[in-house]
């Protein structure tokens, strides 16, 4: 069963191989919180719903981290975006809770069997 | 059929209406998500993976009012998160009521049993509580990850039908689901009384990570196929027959994402109810501005190309039914008979 992978702690280098578009994209796709570097040097922190790369003027839409907005950004007023909050989809799949549900199981049968164990769901 | 003859003359009239102002796009169902919070925490459910802060939220009665004016569609649905949990679904319930929109209130019913002794809502034949049963038992609990959800939900149903309220369950059936085990339940729910019963086979949301457990277009046939083998008269469903042909792979129908616009505290989400790809402003904006042609399986977008779910096709499924002989026949026929 492949891995679950998850951007949650990363803070990208921007390069010619990485534009800040893609870093807004990935962003966007996120389900965590992040924090947007601007390009005057300060940050906000605060989860991405929205954006629109093809607009005249790119932007993206954020709620920041007490729920206030929505907030506007220019893609120019962006300088990077990193990954800092949790990814409120990590682990979360059918496939994820099924192989908990199985090794819960297990451990159960170990108890059962004489074997030391817990619960987990 | 399961709906109302005073909702398909709703519905018909609404339809007609759009063709001869020979509008090409239109809407036949608002989803109205009020709020992404929930009780429940499923397996594979994007719609509640989101920070504290988002999960907080909720629309106000004015924007939910002022979607469902923009839209102008004659059924709202209210799914969520959980509806139950907004803490003003009973005036706003009343307010759709009032403007003579068919309510479809999506719910784990949870918490029905408690909102109903407090005299929260009241009968009306443009109320229905849909409630969320992926099965019998021991299936229904499995899919929403806790047990003794599938007993409260039935004895919520037991007393809003006691009430006299319309009721039906609303069915996602995931990978691996078994035929014989769901016919049970149709019989199960026949028995309960429900009006009628919604199926959809389950899709992967694209910001969920899970891509993997959702059916397959073939899959999805077979089992609908198999399921649907030798109907029950008795069975009542609460959607088209042609989106239930259309599951067992008799009819070949291409999506309608614009016919069930979502709407929610991020705004008019595209393209549609399943995907996220952005938010317009406004419903204007959503219907004009979004690239349709890069969506349905004839764009070749992999998003859609095993989606078969029924907030896409029952609007396809309906539209056909006015816009083609076959499929006003098709329809007339397995109402009439009971067939599929």
């Amino acid at each position: 069963m492949a891995e679950e992978k998850s951007l949650e702690g990363w803070a990208p280098t921007l390069d010619e191989s990485l534009t800040i578009d893609e870093v807004i994209e990935m962003a966007f796709d996120y389900r965590g919180n992040t924090t947007i570097v601007k390009t005057d040097g300060s940050a906000v922190e605060g989860y991405i719903f929205n954006r629109a790369a093809e607009a005249r003027e790119p932007f993206l839409e954020y709620f920041d981290k007490s729920g206030g907005g929505p907030f506007t950004l220019t893609y120019s007023q962006i300088a990077n975006v990193e990954f800092s909050g949790k990814d409120a989809a990590a682990g979360k799949s059918w496939e994820a809770w099924q192989r908990r549900k199985a090794e819960a199981k297990a451990r159960e049968v170990a108890r059962s069997t004489g074997a030391g164990g817990e619960n987990g769901c | 059929m399961g709906v109302p003859l005073t909702q398909m003359m709703t519905v018909s009239g609404h339809v007609l209406k759009q063709k001869l102002l020979r509008r090409k796009r239109y809407p036949l169902v608002l989803m109205l998500e009020v709020l992404f919070k929930c009780n429940l925490a499923c397996a594979g459910c994007g719609k509640i993976q989101y920070p504290a802060q988002i999960l907080k939220k909720r629309l106000t009665v004015e924007q939910c009012l002022g979607a469902v004016e923009e839209c102008g569609a004659p059924i709202v649905s209210i799914p969520g998160g959980e509806p139950l949990l907004y803490p003003e679904i009973g005036e706003l319930v009343e307010e759709l009521v009032r403007r003579k929109k068919y309510v479809y209130l999506c719910t784990n019913a949870i918490l029905l049993k408690k909102k109903l002794e407090e005299g929260l809502f009241t009968p009306s034949k443009y109320l229905t509580f849909s409630i969320h049963l992926d099965g019998m038992q021991a299936d229904h609990d499995e899919s929403v990850c806790q047990d003794g959800v599938y007993d409260r939900a039935v004895e919520a149903i037991r007393m809003a039908l006691g009430l006299g309220f319309r009721v039906t369950t609303n069915t996602t059936l995931f990978d691996g689901a078994q035929p014989l085990r769901v016919r049970q339940f149709f019989d199960d729910m026949t028995e309960l009384g429900v009006e009628g019963m919604m199926l959809s086979p389950g899709y992967s949301y694209s910001k969920a990570p899970d891509q993997e457990h959702f059916l397959r277009k073939q899959n999805t046939n077979l089992l609908f196929s198999e399921i649907f083998k030798e109907k029950k008269k008795a069975w009542r469903f609460n959607q088209s027959p042609l989106f239930l042909q259309f599951l067992m792979g008799k009819q070949d129908y291409e999506c309608t994402p614009w016919g069930n616009p979502t709407f929610n505290v991020f705004g008019w989400q595209r393209p549609c109810y399943l995907l996220q790809e952005g938010y317009a402003h406004s419903f204007k904006e959503l219907m004009e501005e979004t690239r349709w042609a890069e969506y349905g399986k004839a764009s070749g977008n992999p998003k859609c190309r095993d989606c078969m779910v029924h907030s896409g096709f029952e609007a396809t499924a309906v539209d056909k039914t006015f816009t083609s002989w076959k499929g006003f026949k098709d329809t007339v026929a397995a109402t009439i008979s009971g067939k599929l």
